[in-house]
């Protein structure tokens, strides 16, 4: 398991955040969300063997958002 | 019952910021069926929840009184959250985010469970549910009255009943609101958060007449209009030490009582069918606190008081108000 970290500035509710954490359902290989509205960050735990931190942004970016990567 | 609407306002924000929450996405048009539903459901959560919250309140009757300092902290506490919520509806500074209720990422998990299971039919129940933990002003009123019923079963009975009777009037507000939110989207979030501030400036006002403040919104408008003159002059009876204090439906009459200083005052409190909650009478000050009857003659003993002294006087919401002025 790997640790992703994202910065979203465009969340501007809790809402948003819950639509994010939703990617712990709909995309294979993510174990665990953790995304703030308060932040504006996004915490990812997911199995490197499955999917890749550019498919983890992109489908933040189909949501809506747009991802920033923290280092 | 601006409260009340500030506290809608609020409900129908969360919704209308999910929609625009994915820029790009057309929002489609709902039929009016779609709109219903969530709103008949969260206004039968509401019901239950407040029914529930009224049977508590009554058991706790015995035990616990609502002051007007109370209930003026209280006002003051739901006004930062309506300024704080407008703030950061309008993006005003990042610290105003701290005003989002933002539940643990267990409860989210639990709650997205539970609305793919339902589709969206979970998120009006439970937000009807939670409205417990936002009462307004008028639903402050209600609960006191609850705890005042001192009966689980009174107490649930007077909840289920106001909120039953309340509900036709947040049906049509929530109805036509979120039609209007499909039509102007963004631009009705700014729109909610203005309404939110007035509002949170509204109870502000309340908490400051519930504290019998003269530095109040509606006390400072009071001072620039023309007192009732001609009230004033009947308002002093034949004997100097009684003044007389009509509480009608929507207020005081005459809202400024000229009373003689330095000498003990009764004032009649006269009701006449009077059924708004301007007969739960208040004088901050004086800790003076009368629930009158709908028609009859209730007398106040008023201390003596030094000339220039002007005393507040005000209903147990803080909406309708008056002064006695000592000369």
């Amino acid at each position: 398991m790997k640790t992703l970290l994202l910065e979203i500035k465009d969340m501007h509710c809790s809402n948003c955040a819950m639509k994010l954490q939703a990617l712990e359902d709909d995309l294979p290989g993510v174990d665990t969300v953790d995304a703030s509205y308060r932040s504006q960050k996004m915490k990812v735990i997911y199995d490197e063997t499955i999917v890749t931190p550019v498919t983890i942004m992109d489908a933040v970016r189909k949501l809506g958002y747009t991802p920033e990567l923290i280092p | 019952m601006a409260v009340q609407g500030g506290l809608l306002a609020s409900s129908l924000a969360s919704q209308i910021e999910k929609e625009v929450a994915t820029p790009g996405t057309k929002t489609k048009q709902k039929s009016s069926p779609q709109i219903a539903l969530p709103i008949v459901l969260f206004l039968a959560a509401k019901l239950v929840a407040y029914t529930l919250l009224g049977a508590l309140l009554g058991a706790l009757g015995a035990v616990l009184q609502m002051t007007p300092t109370m209930r003026a902290i209280l006002q003051f506490l739901i006004a930062i959250f309506m300024i704080g919520n407008a703030l950061r509806m309008l993006n005003v500074h990042p610290v105003f985010r701290f005003f989002s209720f933002e539940p643990p990422a267990s409860v989210t998990r639990f709650i997205r469970k539970k609305a793919k299971n339902k589709t969206s039919l979970f998120s009006p129940i439970f937000l009807g549910g939670l409205t417990i933990l936002i009462p307004c002003g008028v639903t402050q009123s209600m609960m006191a009255g609850a705890i005042a019923a001192g009966s689980p079963i009174l107490g649930a009975a007077l909840m289920f009943a106001f909120t039953l009777g309340t509900s036709p009037v947040f049906f049509i507000l929530s109805y036509f609101a979120t039609k209007l939110g499909s039509l102007l989207e963004k631009q009705l979030v700014r729109i909610v958060a203005v309404v939110l501030l007035v509002l949170g400036l509204l109870s502000i006002d309340t908490g400051l007449n519930l504290l019998g403040s003269p530095y109040s919104i509606s006390k400072l408008l009071q001072t620039n209009s023309q007192p009732q003159v001609a009230e004033i002059l009947s308002a002093i009876d034949q004997s100097e030490n009684v003044i007389t204090l009509n509480v009608i439906n929507s207020g005081y009459k005459p809202n400024v009582l000229k009373a003689p200083a330095d000498t003990e005052l009764t004032l009649n409190l006269i009701t006449k069918n009077t059924n708004s909650c301007s007969r739960a009478f208040l004088i901050p000050e004086l800790n003076i606190s009368e629930l009158l009857d709908q028609t009859g003659t209730k007398s106040v003993q008023i201390p003596a008081q030094p000339a220039g002294k002007k005393i507040a006087f005000t209903c147990s919401m803080g909406m309708y108000t008056g002064e006695i002025v000592f000369n």
